[in-house]
């Protein structure tokens, strides 16, 4: 099992995108190959959604819902940490499950070269 | 405050008195109409100015630096300032901010900060310590982390989204009287209708409507390669859930939630600015997450 120290590696707030994505580029490759990983929340103070959604949610493109319950633990987080947390994959799983056509549209804007950031 | 005056040709616009209604945006967008519409200078005059609400301080210093980023210079008047209006732009740090040699110093404003980057320990200790942390609203440790947590996704949207080049300005106040707890943060970027209406590759996608949608959980004009859109809906659950209010001016675009209500309008009165407010209600109980509870001391 890899059992990873959110604390020290990003500090007592998680709340940045760049945040999540080292936690997901520490992550992913480890559950694709189907180890279990335990992220460890102690110490953490602060939590927002784009942590989340870069570090997390995005698991859920190429991996199930029940692989990931399986799979991904998450220890000492917080309450509101944990309903962030809900929130984000609840929002990642409706993403996900819309029809392909539905994601093809939305895909295709965030490739294009629009203003938005 | 603020020399180097380039005194061939210097505009003076009259300040008026502004607070946080919905005819005080007509009267920053004069503001921001007379001090964008060619490259004068501006002197900022406040002989007709009686109070300035967190919402206009955060304008004004944006718009000063909008200004100067133009390579125009700004005068912000001291000398005119009513005795009040003086003492809190000199208290909250604005007036130091612009040049003013006086410090500022703690009383009930909530200082006035520019954060040209997304450093999130610095935003994240602003909002622990200045805004939650002087005791005018009494909640636990880990209550008032969720607040900071919650309002950092206005920092974090603003950033990301605004493409603000003089960053986010924010500032606030405790009024006492009304037991309000205010906090303001402004950028000078695209505004939401724009970047909505990008998104969607959609030109006439109207101010009110770009709103909604950006509220709307799911809703993200974010390029990242995975689902957002959270953000805006967990602030609007914690102001319905803490009985305060949260107003936003974008761009034409202007929306109110609080407790009761959840509105979407157009405003005739335009300005290239987004204005974010939050108010919440301080009482004296002590306020935590209910899941404390079990844990809480009994005496």
């Amino acid at each position: 099992m890899q059992r990873i120290n959110i604390k020290g590696l990003i500090g007592q707030n998680a709340v940045t995108l760049d945040d999540g994505e080292i936690i997901y580029n520490l992550i992913h490759e480890s559950l694709m190959h189907g180890d279990v990983v335990e992220l460890d929340f102690d110490g953490v103070e602060i939590f927002a959604s784009p942590f989340f959604n870069a570090g997390v949610g995005r698991l859920l493109v190429d991996l199930k819902p029940d692989t990931l319950n399986q799979q991904l633990k998450f220890d000492h987080l917080s309450d509101f940490g944990s309903r962030v947390l809900r929130r984000v994959i609840d929002n990642a799983k409706e993403y996900y499950a819309s029809s392909t056509a539905q994601r093809n549209k939305v895909d295709q804007v965030l490739t294009s070269d629009f203003l938005a950031a | 405050m603020q020399s180097n005056i380039n005194t061939t040709k210097s505009k003076t616009i009259y300040v008026p008195r502004i607070n946080d209604e919905l005819n005080d945006f007509f009267s920053m967008a004069l503001i921001w109409k007379q001090a964008t519409v060619n490259n004068d200078n501006i002197i900022f005059d406040f002989t007709d100015c009686a109070f300035l609400r967190p919402n206009a301080v955060v304008f004004l210093g944006g718009i000063t630096r909008l200004i100067q980023a133009s390579g125009r210079t700004v005068h912000l008047s001291l000398s005119t300032m009513q005795q009040h209006v003086k003492m809190n732009l000199l208290q909250n740090g604005f007036a130091s901010m612009m040049g003013a040699e006086t410090e500022p110093w703690q009383g009930n404003s909530i200082p006035y900060r520019e954060y040209v980057e997304p450093n999130e320990d610095i935003v994240l200790k602003y909002l622990t310590d200045d805004w939650l942390g002087r005791g005018w609203i009494n909640v636990s440790k880990n209550l008032k982390n969720e607040i900071a947590g919650r309002m950092w996704e206005i920092f974090a949207n603003a950033f990301e989204h605004s493409l603000s080049e003089i960053g986010l300005v924010c500032c606030g106040q405790y009024f006492k009287n009304n037991k309000e707890l205010v906090l303001a943060v402004a950028d000078f970027g695209v505004g939401i209708p724009s970047n909505v209406r990008a998104f969607n590759a959609q030109e006439d996608i109207e101010p009110k409507d770009a709103m909604k949608w950006a509220f709307t959980k799911g809703n993200t004009t974010s390029k990242t390669a995975w689902p957002r859109g959270v953000g805006l809906d967990l602030l609007k659950e914690f102001v319905r859930l803490s009985k305060g209010s949260l107003a936003i001016y974008s761009h034409g675009g202007y929306a109110y939630i609080d407790e009761d209500s959840e509105l979407y309008d157009n405003h005739s009165a335009f300005f290239g600015c987004t204005v974010v407010q939050v108010t919440l209600r301080c009482d004296d109980n002590y306020y935590c997450l209910s899941t404390e509870l079990d844990s809480a001391q009994y005496f």
